[in-house]
């Protein structure tokens, strides 16, 4: 069954678009920038990061693009003054969250939430840090997990579960304390599910999951792959 | 038995009558968990004992509560043909005396709360029948007054355990009749029609959610109901259940039989256990008569409810975490769309509704939807149940109609502020809501308008705060809550409230800075408008509306570093230093006075009030309303024991010697100059510290003599004046210069002074009586207060007839009242309010009283009658009644057509004084429109360069100690302004001295100083108190409870 056209309007240009289709979908087909840090193309949406937070004519809330179906006739507006100030305000809360100390990190210039830092030009945190002490898990006999990189995208979560099928990850406690655990808090080198398949560590957007032996600024990750394994599978496209 | 035609349902019903009005007496005691908290239990098996032993032939039930829960146990005595009789706070030993007047069928009237005489269960109308005058009707007592009870119109009168009860009053009538019917759609039509709104907070429209449910396509549908309650101080949902558990069952029935749902769900926490049990029971009991499972009530119908316990976390009311943590997933919502109805349970369309939505499902349907909207607002039809709880006096869970103004709710039903502290704000919706400030308790409590002011609606909780409550901390204390409960998904909920919590730990502990309050304002509307659900979303408005509406209370913990309300621990050294205008250090110097240190607690005392003998006579001693000693017995004598200290120096030798340990304090001299414009206890006390600062300082003061009103206008009977005298004399002796019979602005321009000194500080007092708008005050014989008193001190000759009226509450008015007995004339005073509003201080009202001053309340002049000549003959006042609440929280009082005539030929105003500030307005110094000179709140500056004011001059005519602790922050502000540095801090002597709490409490009760015999002082104008011997004094001083040690 052929989908419905319709058509809606990001930031003042009427663009075609299919039924089912989210915002963000749209745009990104049309290369309009909205920022994103916990979606990832073929993964399910779980809007968690807000940073696609946009402005739709006559709805009073901001919406997420990631989630919201475009529907047709919709008018978006992907950039306001206060839009920018809440992406930062979100930027700099995840910046403060955990240790995000880019000169040591493998990581270092293949970030997205370095880059992301960049686009938006958050250049500072205003909010003070917590230094949390978090363990760092290298039982793993190729991968490393840091939590002190992790931003709780749960983009790992989802291509273990929705592309690899293993569901080695997954989110434990509540609030400030969330914190990714492996298995039933497992270690993960002792995990019988994990199939070290390795797509959870190319799915990461942060330093947070990476392959042993990189140095600073050496890890590089492949995320269009996830997507593509995904996309093949059934994903969200 | 199962019910399947009219027949079995009406011989069920029949049995349920019996049980609910039998042939011989019934007692129902109140068992709902707040019941059973107090007691009820025990009372129950009492009655259950002492009925057995007897041998009586009474019934015995435990029922649901009835909402007073100020007033638990509750205990509902019931014999044929008589009405129904609530007993309050019944305790086991009351248990013989209720059977043994019921046995002459009597109840015990102090034990009576209230009568019912029929209840209208709205499904059925009981008449319980008639008797017993003397007790109110329960519509009659306040806190019933206005409510209507459709929700819980059951709870507390029939037994939740006894589905045949809930037939008795006509439960199930309604699912019969929708399952006779046979057409969903026109129930749907019905619930549409009859506009009930979500009662979970949102407020959406339930018979739109059930439609959507209704035309979704799908072989399975759900149904759930949402009792996830998790509000601090919300607990109507609890309530509900546990009394009438059987009106969930049946509007959820109905629910899935209009909706076509199979499956229902009822998920409850966990930590409602009686509610648990008696919903278990209740389903089975369904079951049994065949109200659930297959073939409903013989209609083919089929359906089945699951009871589900939550696992404790608050997100888990939000309905998409609700249906996470149902399907065993950890409780974390998702984005919607898809919403619920699309794609719920399992995948599977599903309606979630609250408790009390389902509550409101079997009246609308029996009783048709127009009857519904009569009750409420257009757009909000229908009633809520609030718990109100909080400062108030009655607290309970109260059911009003929607759109009750939020003053019915505080005043009429809560019955007002506990011990008369003034009530500041109503927080309503729980963590999630916003608190109301008592200028808008006009307010009509429905879902749009509380959402305009910041709140919402929510679970319906409401939580009075009074001046006690600190609005900071209130809202650090919501925050702590939504931080704890984030599920963590979505970033400005998890991290966001994170910060939002240090940010307000910094305000509340006093390490914030000014620019954190835009921080946090901006912090919160980012949380607010980009989080995932509605925890988040609503999380920031405690904090939202507490720095819309209280800003000056955030700024008074940046700016200040001060608590008004005593609540932040880090901010005040204990509840008295806290509230006294001048910070005196109390705890230290009666310690220091306890270990026989008299020169180091007079030093402590001086160094804290440079006017501590007159203040030890005359405060209005706000400490004693903050004094912790009140929740033993009663406050400390504070302000009667430093009067002790001061009094014990100032008369003796030691005097001069303590001058000089004063005088060396000073800090080296600066150069600058201040000149301080009036001697009052403002610029005495600024004064006073300005010279140890070192710099020098000059008074001008306009009379021959220094002390402002203490001089001029406090009579001697109060304030004696070598007293007052001796205290000048010290600060005198420390270099200030006292410049008299200079008016500044006459005598000698503003410009003048500015030019001859470094900083200018204006303490000008009230001397100008505000006139009242009434016929004949300008007749010979009508007389400001003050003049008047200021005549008496100045011994000017005062024309006082024989008979004199006062009109005014005031400290003015009690002193020209006396001060007119002691002058031989007969006094009355005449005040539009009731005594207990007065703002005089209490003692001297008593005083006067004793005196033989009589007082007239609730009383407005009217016109003042003049004879031939023009002078006075009389007055004539309208009586008054009491009327509604106005915005100070007291009943405004309304005219009534009642005149009352005073003969009289002297008549003294005493009804405000404002500041005369002609000089001012010709200055280039702003005048605010209250007629008071306008300042920055912190730092006392003026509008001009160089000068500052304080006291009465900028507050309006206000008492010693709050003009006393203008001086004081005056000192402190002009030094750091001269000097660019804060050197007040270097004033402050340290003492050592234990630090160890009293090991036993002091058992002595509060002394109160002697007043001489009534008839005795009113002769003349001796003082008429007589202050604390060395021993009293050192006893009042042990019952101090050291509030300001704190365990390392």
């Amino acid at each position: 069954m052929p989908q419905k056209k319709i058509s809606i309007r990001i930031d003042g240009e009427l663009l075609s678009a299919r039924d089912g289709q989210t915002i963000l979908d749209v745009a990104r087909a049309n290369n309009k920038f909205i920022p994103t840090l916990c979606y990832l193309k073929g993964l399910s949406a779980v809007g968690a990061c807000r940073l696609c937070m946009v402005e739709v004519s006559g709805i009073q809330k901001l919406l997420p693009a990631c989630t919201t179906p475009a529907q047709d006739g919709m008018s978006v507006i992907t950039t306001t003054p206060k839009l920018t100030r809440y992406r930062k305000i979100a930027l700099e809360l995840l910046l403060v969250e955990r240790n995000h100390i880019c000169a040591i990190c493998v990581s270092n210039g293949h970030c997205e939430l370095q880059n992301m830092a960049r686009t938006l030009g958050v250049t500072h945190a205003r909010y003070p840090y917590n230094y949390p002490r978090l363990p760092v898990d290298v039982s793993h006999e190729r991968f490393v997990m840091d939590h002190n990189r992790c931003i709780l995208c749960t983009r790992c979560v989802r291509a273990c579960d929705e592309v690899e099928g293993a569901h080695v990850w997954d989110v434990t406690a509540r609030g400030i304390q969330s914190l990714l655990t492996c298995e039933l808090n497992e270690s993960w080198g002792a995990s019988r599910t994990c199939t070290s398949c390795g797509k959870c560590v190319q799915a990461c957007p942060t330093g947070a999951l990476a392959e042993k032996g990189w140095a600073v600024e050496e890890m590089t990750k492949r995320d269009d792959n996830v997507s593509r394994l995904a996309v093949r599978r059934g994903g969200l496209v | 038995m199962r019910i399947q035609d009219i027949g079995t349902f009406n011989t069920v019903r029949e049995a349920g009558l019996a049980e609910y009005l039998p042939s011989m007496p019934r007692i129902s005691i109140g068992m709902g968990t707040c019941g059973t908290g107090n007691g009820a239990e025990g009372v129950y098996h009492a009655f259950a004992t002492a009925i057995d032993q007897r041998g009586l032939d009474i019934k015995l039930a435990g029922v649901g509560c009835l909402g007073f829960c100020a007033q638990e146990p509750l205990v509902n005595v019931w014999m044929p043909g008589r009405p129904l009789v609530v007993l309050h706070r019944v305790q086991t030993n009351d248990v013989d005396r209720i059977l043994d007047d019921l046995a002459a069928g009597e109840v015990p009237r102090e034990l009576a709360l209230c009568k019912i005489e029929d209840w209208d269960h709205l499904t059925a109308h009981v008449k319980f029948g008639h008797g017993f005058p003397d007790i109110p009707v329960w519509r009659d007592i306040p806190f019933f007054r206005g409510q209507k009870k459709i929700v819980l119109r059951n709870c507390g009168l029939i037994s939740p355990d006894d589905i045949q009860e809930y037939f008795a009053v006509g439960g199930y009538q309604a699912l019969y009749k929708v399952l006779i019917d046979g057409r969903p759609e026109m129930a749907i039509e019905q619930i549409k029609a009859s506009k009930l709104r979500g009662r979970g907070g949102a407020g959406y429209s339930t018979g739109i959610k059930w439609e959507y449910l209704r035309k979704a396509q799908s072989d399975v549908k759900y149904i759930i109901c949402n009792a996830d309650e998790g509000d601090p101080g919300a607990y109507m949902n609890r309530n509900e259940i546990e009394g009438d558990p059987h009106s969930l069952l049946e509007g959820m029935i109905i629910g899935a039989y209009v909706m076509g749902a199979s499956e229902g769900i009822i998920y409850v926490r966990a930590e409602y256990p009686l509610a648990v049990h008696r919903l278990t029971r209740a389903i089975e009991q369904a079951r049994e008569y065949g109200l659930l499972g297959e073939n409903i009530l013989d209609r083919g119908f089929k359906f089945d409810l699951e009871l589900v316990e939550g696992a404790g976390a608050f997100v888990c009311g939000e309905e998409t975490a609700l249906i996470a943590s149902l399907e065993g997933r950890s409780g974390r919502p998702r984005p919607r769309p898809p919403f619920p109805a699309q794609k719920g349970l399992w995948g599977r369309p599903t309606n979630i509704n609250n408790v009390e939505t389902w509550y409101n499902i079997a009246p609308i349907v029996s009783k048709g939807p127009a009857w519904f909207t009569e009750t409420g607002s257009t757009k909000s039809p229908g009633t809520k149940v609030f718990s109100l709880v909080g400062k108030i006096k009655s607290t309970g869970l109260v059911e009003m109609p929607l759109g009750t103004p939020l003053k019915t709710f505080v005043y009429d039903i809560g019955e007002g502020a506990m011990n008369g502290k003034g009530i500041k704000a109503v927080q309503t919706g729980g963590p999630s809501g916003g608190c109301i400030p008592q200028e808008m308790f006009d307010t009509p409590v429905d879902y749009e308008t509380l959402a305009q002011l910041g709140s919402i609606m929510g679970s319906g909780g409401m939580v009075v705060m009074d001046e006690d409550n600190c609005m900071v901390d209130v809202a650090r204390y919501f925050i702590e809550f939504t931080h704890s409960e984030s599920c963590g998904k979505c970033v400005p909920c998890r991290v966001g409230l994170d910060k939002a919590l240090r940010i307000l730990n910094a305000f509340t502990d006093g390490t914030a800075s000014v620019s954190q309050l835009d921080m946090l304002d901006e912090l919160g509307r980012m949380i607010r408008d980009t989080s995932l659900c509605g925890l988040g979303q609503t999380a920031p408005n405690p904090v939202l509306t507490t720095m819309r509406h209280f800003r000056h209370e955030f700024e008074d913990h940046v700016r200040a570093k001060r608590c008004r309300a005593g609540v932040c621990d880090e901010l005040a050294l204990s509840p008295c230093e806290n509230s006294c205008p001048l910070h005196m250090n109390i705890p230290r110097f009666f310690q220091l006075f306890k270990e026989d240190r008299l020169e180091e607690a007079f030093e402590s005392v001086i160094m804290d009030n440079p006017l501590p003998a007159s203040t030890g006579r005359v405060c209005q001693h706000p400490c004693d309303d903050r004094c912790r000693r009140t929740t033993i017995d009663s406050a400390v004598n504070t302000r009667d024991v430093h009067r002790f200290i001061a009094d014990s120096i100032f008369n003796s030798d030691r005097f001069d010697a303590m001058v000089e340990r004063v005088a060396a304090r000073k800090l080296e001299a600066t150069g600058r100059k201040i000149a301080v414009v009036g001697s009052g206890p403002t610029g005495l006390t600024c004064a006073f510290y300005s010279a140890l600062l070192g710099h020098d300082v000059t008074v001008f003061e306009s009379n021959p003599e220094p002390g402002g009103m203490l001089r001029y206008a406090l009579p001697d009977y109060r304030l004696p004046k070598p007293v007052l005298r001796r205290e000048i004399e010290l600060i005198e002796r420390i270099g200030v210069k006292f410049i008299y019979n200079t008016r500044v602005g006459f005598d000698l321009t503003l410009n003048e002074v500015a030019n001859l000194f470094d900083a200018v500080f204006i303490s000008i007092g009230t001397w100008k009586e505000s006139w009242v708008y009434l016929p004949g005050t300008e007749l010979t014989g009508v007389v400001p207060a003050l003049l008047f008193l200021e005549a008496v001190q100045k011994k000017e000759p005062v024309p006082l007839g024989h008979k004199v009226v006062v009109i005014g509450g005031g400290n003015a008015a009690i002193d020209s009242a006396r001060t007119a007995a002691r002058l031989g004339s007969d006094v009355t005073v005449i005040y539009r309010r009731e005594r207990k509003d007065m703002p005089a201080i209490k003692e001297e009202t008593d005083a006067a009283e004793d005196e033989g001053v009589e007082f007239v309340f609730l009383a407005t002049p009217h016109r003042i009658v003049g004879e031939r000549h023009g002078n006075v003959r009389a007055i004539e006042v309208v009586k008054t009644r009491l009327g509604e609440f106005d915005s100070s929280g007291r009943r405004r009082p309304v005219p009534t057509d009642e005149i009352q005539r005073f003969e009289c030929d002297t008549v003294i105003l005493a009804v405000g004084e404002t500041v005369d500030l002609d000089f001012a307005r010709a200055s280039g110094l702003k005048i605010k429109e209250s007629g008071t000179i306008e300042v920055d709140r912190y730092s006392l500056e003026t509008s001009r360069a160089k000068f500052f004011a304080g006291g009465d001059a900028i507050s309006g005519a206000s008492n010693v100690s709050n003009a006393m602790g203008y001086g004081k922050k005056a000192a402190r502000n002009i030094d750091e302004r001269l000097m660019g540095v804060r050197r007040f801090d270097l004033l402050l002597p340290d003492f050592e001295y234990d630090q160890t709490p009293p090991a036993q409490i002091s058992q002595c009760p509060r002394r109160h100083v002697k007043e001489l015999p009534a008839a005795e002082r009113a002769q003349n104008f001796d003082e008429a108190v007589v202050g604390f011997t060395a021993d009293e004094a050192l006893e009042e001083a042990g019952r101090c409870l050291r509030c300001d040690v704190r365990k390392a």
